[in-house]
């Protein structure tokens, strides 16, 4: 069973691990609660049955504020390979998604992926319909 | 910083100025130039002297710059900017207490200085000193009542020290009397529109912990088009319905929730709260059962639905929640599926259950590519996953034989699936292969090099087969090549796993040195996470983001209870006490040279500092510097490693009480300190948690034998120590305690460690027989693989012959019949 819910402090050093376990690149603690604490509720993370996070979604606001909607970025999405086709990376992105337009009232998400990141790439491109 | 400069003409006062100017600009050596031209006039200028050794210690020369401050304070002691400075620098440097009593000592002159009160607050915040924190805000709320921060700050030491009801009075009447601040005027609306949104939440929260339930629903609705955090009112909403007893709006409001996110557990727990029903308690499993079940026809795509039923059905219930989940997960190939399972087999019965359903499975999707009660051909592959499943199945029973047979046959299948050498690697592992295991996880690697998580599992291997250099180049090839030293880029990054692995590996390697290095890296990141809080002391309340700050605060203060610190905090002591147990007994450890010495500084050893100016100040706590001593030689070399020791001691007293295993640390080293008292207490505290510790009466016979041997320890309290000891533990024997747990290794173990520590040669003899048959049938299942490689590694430290150690491995290898690790 994994849960998804909205990350809060305490879950930076698992969502830290996770980054640091998948991704290239990596960022120091200050960065994760940079955004946490900047906006909250943007982030959500995934939990395996032992309480150990297996995949998160990193978010935030593009800094620049100069429109009334400001643009949403995911800052980072992973979800361990272990735990792949259940759908994580959708369900986490669906969570950010809504409260970035809710929160916030983004109507733009931005996100980069090295094209060689397949996995990733295919679920921006076709599950998730980025252009 | 107002300035009062004393003393000075125009011509000086006009240059002193512009050198607080230029601190704020960081042009440090600009200003210090600046100094010394005011210095040449008049030499003993206190505030010039203190200003110029903040110069100073910016400019890496800190010896010298604290001791102009401190005689600039001497000349003209009062003088707040001359306190003021040296509060900085004792920030800047972490020195926290000091720079508090600085910036106190600068406020008996200048009490109502904005800077010097706001960073004071930031610093009693870091060192939690709320009630003096209180004090702080309410003088910069008297001082200023324009500013928001000012409100949000005094609201929050209000909550930190528990008084709800002051500071939901400090918020409301920062409503009543601020209506926008002229600070945020020239914000933009939405970061307004949050900013408001964000302090009526919490606002809310603070009724709710006031415990006036009604009043904080009634809000709620009032606040409810302001609210821009839709999540987090919807969850406030179906909470206080529920606290407040109105169950059925509650179960409206939490289905609500569901609907936005099935995959949420405790928006199910709550629904099913509002029902009268809870799944912790028996009696209501079949009632929970039929309301998760409409949930889950409601929800099906949750799998969080799929899966609770299993965690409190037993029987045929059981069976028939694992069937839909497992069937579902077969035909999707979802290679997670015994892991999830995994953490219902602590109950027995549900393990074989799950063993017998998966074992029909993998037979009826051979022979028909169907499941029984099914007329669809199911998916190629779930065959070779329901065989997948039952190789881990047979691991997590330690029939590793039928589990390497299990996943070689799904390999067949299926050879270019990643995961499935994963798992054939960790089959290995537990069978006490770690070779194998390494080789099979970097085959797996070379399947998808682009792939980080193989990677990094791979390197994980790598260094459980203690293969440290190839770890290293491995662990690199996901470093950007710009980012050199990579190790150090590494140890930025602040990978714990790898540093906690790595040091591990050396242990077992005896480069005591290097597992040092390693275990202090941990320390200091854990101290950076600590310190990554100090900014958003002020960042948090100027965001308004009070309720996200509040949960930052709460996760610092049990930041060292995370399982890598304590940890690597035990595996430090450990290592102190063996360098201490060495250098008594005339064998010191030295630390052993390595070429990385002849490695080249591609980067600048000393890490960037913080960024700090007067009147906002941030100090960055230092990354621990990977090339500077690397053999560990410092740590080695130290004149005291007791008191090392003791200080990781503090710390898990600190954070993890708890855990027997912490007072087993304090332990060894007070015992070793000849502080009998606390070692009295370590022991106790032990038995407190867990009467039947192992460890314990080895212990208390230690501490008896200390005593004894310690002649200038006073006769009466030695005898009242012992008294104790007697009362609690009876006749303290450790050979009699192994013999009556003659089924226990782990007793074993203690006993033989606790009769190594005593010595002489009856209970060295008496500790090498119990350890040559750890692996005897009578021990049953506590021969696991650590505690047998525990057993073998005491043997070769007491200088078991080769012939005993050949007959140990043969009798280990009885047990773990693939390992190679013996």
């Amino acid at each position: 069973m994994i849960i998804i819910r909205q990350a809060r402090a305490g879950d930076e050093i698992g969502m830290q691990h996770c980054n640091l376990t998948n991704l290239p690149e990596n960022y120091d603690m200050k960065y994760y609660l940079y955004h946490l604490a900047s906006w909250p509720g943007l982030s959500f993370v995934a939990e395996n049955e032992k309480g150990r996070l297996v995949g998160y979604v990193l978010a935030k606001l593009s800094e620049d504020e100069a429109c009334d909607a400001p643009d949403g970025h995911i800052t980072s999405l992973s979800v361990m390979r272990s735990y792949r086709r259940l759908g994580l990376a959708e369900r986490l992105m669906s969570q950010a998604q809504r409260a970035m337009v809710e929160v916030y009232n983004s109507t733009c998400v931005s996100l980069h992926v090295r094209v060689s990141n397949q996995a990733a790439f295919s679920l921006y491109k076709h599950t998730l319909k980025f252009e | 910083m107002s300035i009062t400069i004393s003393e000075l003409p125009h011509k000086e006062q006009g240059l002193f100025r512009s050198a607080l100017k230029l601190y704020e600009l960081r042009q440090y050596k600009k200003g210090l130039k600046v100094c010394n031209q005011i210095l040449t006039t008049i030499p003993n200028h206190g505030e010039t002297l203190a200003v110029k050794g903040m110069f100073l210690t910016n400019l890496e020369r800190k010896e010298e710059g604290y001791e102009h401050i401190r005689r600039g304070i001497e000349i003209n002691p009062k003088s707040s900017i001359s306190w003021h400075v040296y509060g900085i620098v004792n920030r800047v440097d972490f020195n926290y207490d000091e720079a508090m009593r600085c910036y106190e000592e600068a406020l008996t002159v200048d009490s109502e200085n904005l800077h010097i009160l706001r960073e004071l607050a930031q610093i009693q915040t870091h060192k939690r000193k709320y009630e003096k924190l209180v004090e702080t805000r309410t003088k910069l709320v008297k001082l200023n009542p324009t500013l928001t921060v000012f409100w949000l700050g005094l609201a929050v030491a209000h909550h930190l020290v528990g008084r709800y009801d002051l500071a939901l009075k400090v918020i409301t009447t920062y409503e009543d009397n601020v209506k926008i601040d002229p600070n945020m005027a020239s914000e933009h609306p939405s970061v307004i529109r949050f900013m408001v949104s964000e302090i009526l939440m919490y606002k809310n929260w603070l009724m709710e912990l006031k415990g006036d339930h009604q009043q904080a629903l009634e809000n709620l609705k009032e606040i409810r088009s302001r609210v821009t955090d839709i999540t987090g009112w919807k969850e406030q909403k179906a909470n206080l319905l529920l606290k407040a007893e109105r169950r059925e709006a509650a179960a409206l409001a939490y289905q609500e929730l569901i609907e936005r996110n099935p995959d949420n557990d405790n928006y199910v727990r709550g629904y099913l709260a509002c029902n009268g029903l809870d799944m912790a308690c028996a009696e209501d499993a079949e009632a929970v059962l039929e309301v998760i079940g409409s949930l889950q026809q409601q929800f099906p795509s949750s799998s969080t639905l799929k899966f609770l039923p299993l965690t409190f059905c037993e029987g045929d219930a059981f069976v028939k929640a694992a069937e839909l989940l497992a069937k579902h997960a077969l035909r999707k190939g979802i290679p997670s599926l015994f892991t999830s399972m995994k953490t219902l087999y602590s109950d027995k019965a549900k393990g074989q259950a799950l063993g017998r359903l998966m074992e029909g499975y993998a037979i009826q999707l051979r022979d028909t590519s169907r499941f029984s009660d099914s007329t669809d051909d199911e998916p190629a592959m779930a065959s070779m996953w329901s065989t997948f499943y039952l190789a881990q199945h047979a691991d997590y029973y330690n029939d590793h034989e039928s589990a390497l047979q299990l996943i070689e046959d799904a390999i067949r299948v299926s050879p270019d699936t990643v995961e499935l050498y994963a798992v054939k690697a960790k089959i290995l592992k537990h069978a006490g292969d770690n070779c194998g295991a390494r080789n099979t996880m970097d085959f797996a690697r070379q399947m998808d090099l682009k792939d980080r998580f193989i990677n990094s599992k791979t390197v994980k291997y790598l260094l459980r087969d203690n293969d440290i250099d190839e770890a290293e180049r491995v662990i690199a090839l996901f470093v950007s090549d710009e980012m050199a030293p990579k190790v150090q880029t590494i140890v930025d990054m602040q990978a714990i796993w790898y540093m906690i692995e790595r040091g591990n590996a050396y242990r077992r390697l005896g480069d005591i040195g290097r597992a040092l290095k390693q275990l202090h890296q941990i320390q200091s990141t854990f101290d950076a996470y600590f310190q990554t809080q100090f900014e958003f002391h002020s960042f948090s309340l100027r965001k308004g983001t009070v309720r996200a700050y509040i949960d930052i605060l709460q996760w610092e203060d049990q930041v060292y209870t995370n399982e890598v610190y304590v940890a690597a905090a035990r595996a430090a002591v450990d290592c102190y006490i063996e360098l201490h147990d060495r250098k008594v007994t005339g064998t010191p450890f030295v630390a052993i040279a390595g070429e990385e010495a002849t490695r080249p500084l591609t980067r600048n050893g000393t890490a960037k500092q913080g960024q700090h100016n007067l009147s906002a100040g941030v100090g960055e706590a230092k990354p621990a510097e990977v090339n500077k001593d690397p053999s560990g030689a410092t740590y080695v070399d130290a004149d005291d490693h007791l008191a090392n020791a003791l200080k990781f001691v503090e710390q898990l007293e600190k954070s993890s009480a708890s855990q027997a295993e912490t007072h087993l640390s304090a332990f060894e080293v007070h015992l070793r300190m000849k502080k009998y008292f606390l070692a009295l207490k370590a022991i106790n505290a032990i038995k407190a948690i867990n009467e039947k510790h192992p460890a314990l009466v080895p212990a208390a016979a230690r501490m008896v034998a200390g005593m004894d041997a310690d002649e200038s320890f006073a006769a009466p309290m030695k005898a009242a120590l012992k008294g104790q000891l007697a009362k609690a533990f009876g006749e303290l024997s450790i050979e009699a305690t192994i013999k009556a747990h003659e089924h226990s290794l782990p007793f074993a173990l203690a006993g033989a460690k606790g009769l190594l520590a005593l010595g002489g040669e009856g209970n060295t003899a008496s500790a090498k027989s119990t350890l040559l048959r750890a692996a005897s049938a009578s021990f049953g299942e506590t021969r696991t693989l650590d505690n047998l490689l525990a057993a073998k590694r005491l043997l070769e430290k007491i200088g078991a012959s080769e012939a005993e150690l050949a007959g140990f491995a043969e009798s280990a290898k009885k047990v773990f019949s693939l390992a190679t690790c013996f």
